[in-house]
């Protein structure tokens, strides 16, 4: 509690800083009246059927400042709408709700640009960009539930906006962003046709600030994953060449995501998650040190690929009964009871957090976080995202409105039913796998570098599949993974956002020097 | 705070991006209003948007349960992946070339939008002959440091 109080003054302080560094250029004496908040009087909807009769390409442009370590930067917020427009016959495609971030004074050749999204898909961009990297940020208290709600929204000391500017985009039929006609926001809700809409509004961004010759990043978390595989190949077959994507919690290959499709697929991509969350909650048998983590993980990855892989297999094709000394060894190393893995040796996330600990429902998004079952933060099936969902509800409204002074009669849609109805075919299969796009992206641009993002604790989007999704590629430079304490969210960790944010100044760095 | 079009930008590169201290004073306010509590400090002209929903509590990765077939095992890897790959950018290819001629021209490639093979036309037309096939862009990529077979 102290350390947040402490949070809280130092915020106070840079806020008053700014109000002075404002006050002394004025001359005035007197306070000067506050800037009206600009009003977008366009309603926005996110139905599948909705669509904007046209669209207009304004927003509301605000100045800012931000302390890091004692260095000064301002910058300049633009929140409103640019027209994503077809890539050969111009027809305006749907109206993109952007909030971007770029530094003041910097030069347009060398500054790189971001574009970041959440992904669903449906979801708006809102978590990362109130969570992540922005200039600002929600403090979530993560793992723990015990934060004030809702969070206060404060300075964000690993802000990237030292490194890149930063462009938070909300997929068509999320947020406020939204179709045009003829389209509808249905006629985006599919693999390719979102990648196709997102290459279209970054194409329009590009050429609407004139940042052709900046380096140019994407970062997708989740199924943003999924889409800035997809969105690579075709922004480099446009001849918009990328320096580098980065992958926050990554679901590559539907096919063989065992949350997503048990128990028909292997689990195995997520038995050495079960060992980091076994571990978190001291478990394990023996219980690893905190420091000792990363050696634990390796011998989880041997555990799984050199005995759990074959019985596996052999339970899934053939029904055959798992060795009673590798489910010896799965009970030390995971935590979870001998029942447990004998009636669910093809073990699943969803029956993982359900009973790894009895009452007890630990969260999928971060494993470390939990809650007893039945309590309020239990109710709707993950406490990790109970906690936090309406504090990034309430506060994207308040940011917006008074903080970047853009207001509009539309409610922000934080999630929308997009993934109800999403169409997931690609390459002529029922699911995607984006590899081969990630890999197309890498043909047509070798200078591509991706760097995976993993949170330890992630249930949802594990660590060793995405290892194991990118290791297709074949031994290459280009790719690097990074791991971290925290779940698919792992930028809400203090300790792990701060790490994170130095891996990330090195990989930019080493993305955008010359060669 | 000002309303702008894309075009009327004044983009970083430019050394006076329009500083107001006016601005930041009123900024400033606003950022100690959020930390405060979420009352907003410039109320006077402060509008408020409707509160902010959320429409389903399904988040990724979630399919509907219709869809849930996986795609035959196993995924492609070493040569069935650059083999996918080179079958992805010949689709491509091959939109371009509307007259089935097997080759593509600059204007047929960038009618179909394929901007890398515009970009580096003549780069990939090694023999100036005014089109490009697969193959020719297949050595340049190749040239480059691709994985292609």
């Amino acid at each position: 509690m102290s350390k947040l109080i402490s949070r809280i003054g130092a915020c106070l302080a840079v806020a008053l800083l700014l109000a002075g560094c404002g006050g002394g250029g004025s001359g005035g004496g007197s306070a000067p009246p506050p800037a009206p908040t600009f009003t977008d009087p366009v309603l926005y909807s996110t139905a599948a059927t909705a669509s904007l009769p046209s669209a207009v390409e304004i927003a509301a442009v605000t100045k800012h400042q931000l302390v890091i370590k004692g260095t000064t930067l301002n910058y300049t917020a633009t929140a409103g709408h640019l027209t994503a427009q077809a890539l050969t016959s111009n027809a305006p495609e749907a109206s993109f709700f952007y909030v971007a971030y770029t530094l003041d004074g910097a030069n347009a050749a060398t500054r790189p640009v971001t574009f970041f999204y959440n992904g669903g898909p449906g979801s708006s961009t809102v978590w990362l960009h109130l969570g992540s990297y922005g200039p600002k940020r929600l403090v979530t208290g993560d793992p723990a539930t015990t934060a004030p709600t809702p969070f206060p929204l404060v300075d964000n000391m690993e802000s990237l906006i030292d490194v890149s500017d930063l462009v938070f985009v909300d997929a068509v039929g999320t947020g406020l962003s939204e179709a045009i006609a003829p389209n509808v926001n249905q006629t985006f809700w599919s693999v390719d046709a979102d990648a196709a809409v997102f290459r279209d509004f970054v194409i329009r961004y590009l050429a609407a600030n004139n940042r052709a010759a900046s380096p140019k990043f994407l970062f997708g978390e989740s199924y943003g994953t999924t889409r800035s595989a997809v969105l690579a190949n075709m922004l480099e077959s446009a001849g918009v060449s990328i320096n580098g994507v980065v992958l926050q919690s990554s679901i590559l290959n539907y096919n063989v995501a065992c949350g997503v499709i048990s128990p028909v697929v292997s689990c195995a991509g997520s038995v050495p998650s079960y060992g980091a969350v076994g571990a978190w909650y001291n478990l394990d048998n023996p219980n690893p040190a905190p420091s000792a983590l990363p050696a634990f993980i390796g011998q989880m990855r041997a555990l799984t690929t050199d005995q759990y892989d074959p019985a596996v297999t052999a339970f899934l094709t053939m029904g055959a009964p798992p060795p009673p000394g590798l489910l010896t060894q799965l009970v030390n190393t995971t935590g979870l009871s001998l029942a447990g893995w004998q009636t669910h040796f093809n073990l699943d996330p969803g029956f993982y957090h359900a009973n790894l600990i009895p009452g007890t429902l630990i969260g999928l998004y971060d494993a470390r976080v939990s809650a007893p079952i039945g309590s309020p933060l239990a109710i709707e099936g993950d406490p990790s995202s109970t906690f936090i969902n309406a504090s990034f509800a309430s506060a994207i409204t308040t940011y917006l409105n008074a903080g970047l002074l853009y207001t509009n009669p539309s409610s922000y849609v934080l999630v929308s039913n997009a993934i109800r109805t999403w169409g997931f075919g690609h390459d002529g299969h029922a699911l995607p796998d984006t590899i081969p796009d990630l890999a197309a992206a890498l043909a047509q641009n070798p200078q591509l570098k991706v760097l995976s993002v993993n949170g330890y604790h992630d249930l949802v989007t594990p660590f060793f599949q995405t290892e194991r999704d990118l290791a297709r590629l074949g031994p290459m430079a280009n790719v690097q993974l990074r791991f971290y304490l925290g779940g698919h969210m792992t930028y809400l960790d203090d300790g792990s956002r701060a790490l994170a944010k130095a891996d990330l100044a090195q990989f930019y760095q080493g993305t955008t020097a010359a060669p | 705070m000002r309303l702008h079009r894309p075009e009327d930008v004044s983009v970083p590169g430019g050394s006076a991006a329009g500083r107001s201290s006016r601005r930041k004073l009123t900024l400033a306010g606003a950022a100690l209003a959020l930390v405060m509590g979420g009352v907003p400090f410039v109320h006077a002209a402060t509008a408020q948007s409707p509160p902010a929903t959320i429409e389903t509590t399904l988040r990724d990765p979630w399919v509907p349960p219709e869809l849930r077939t996986p795609a035959p095992a196993p995924a492609p890897q070493g040569a069935a992946l650059r083999a996918q790959v080179e079958r992805k950018l010949k689709a491509g290819f091959d939109a371009a070339d509307v007259n089935r001629s097997g080759t593509v021209t600059r204007d047929q490639a960038r009618a179909a939008g394929l901007g890398y093979i515009v970009k580096h036309f003549d780069d990939i037309d090694r023999q100036r002959a005014g089109a490009v096939s697969f193959d020719d862009v297949k050595r340049f990529l190749r040239g480059r440091g691709a994985q292609l077979d």
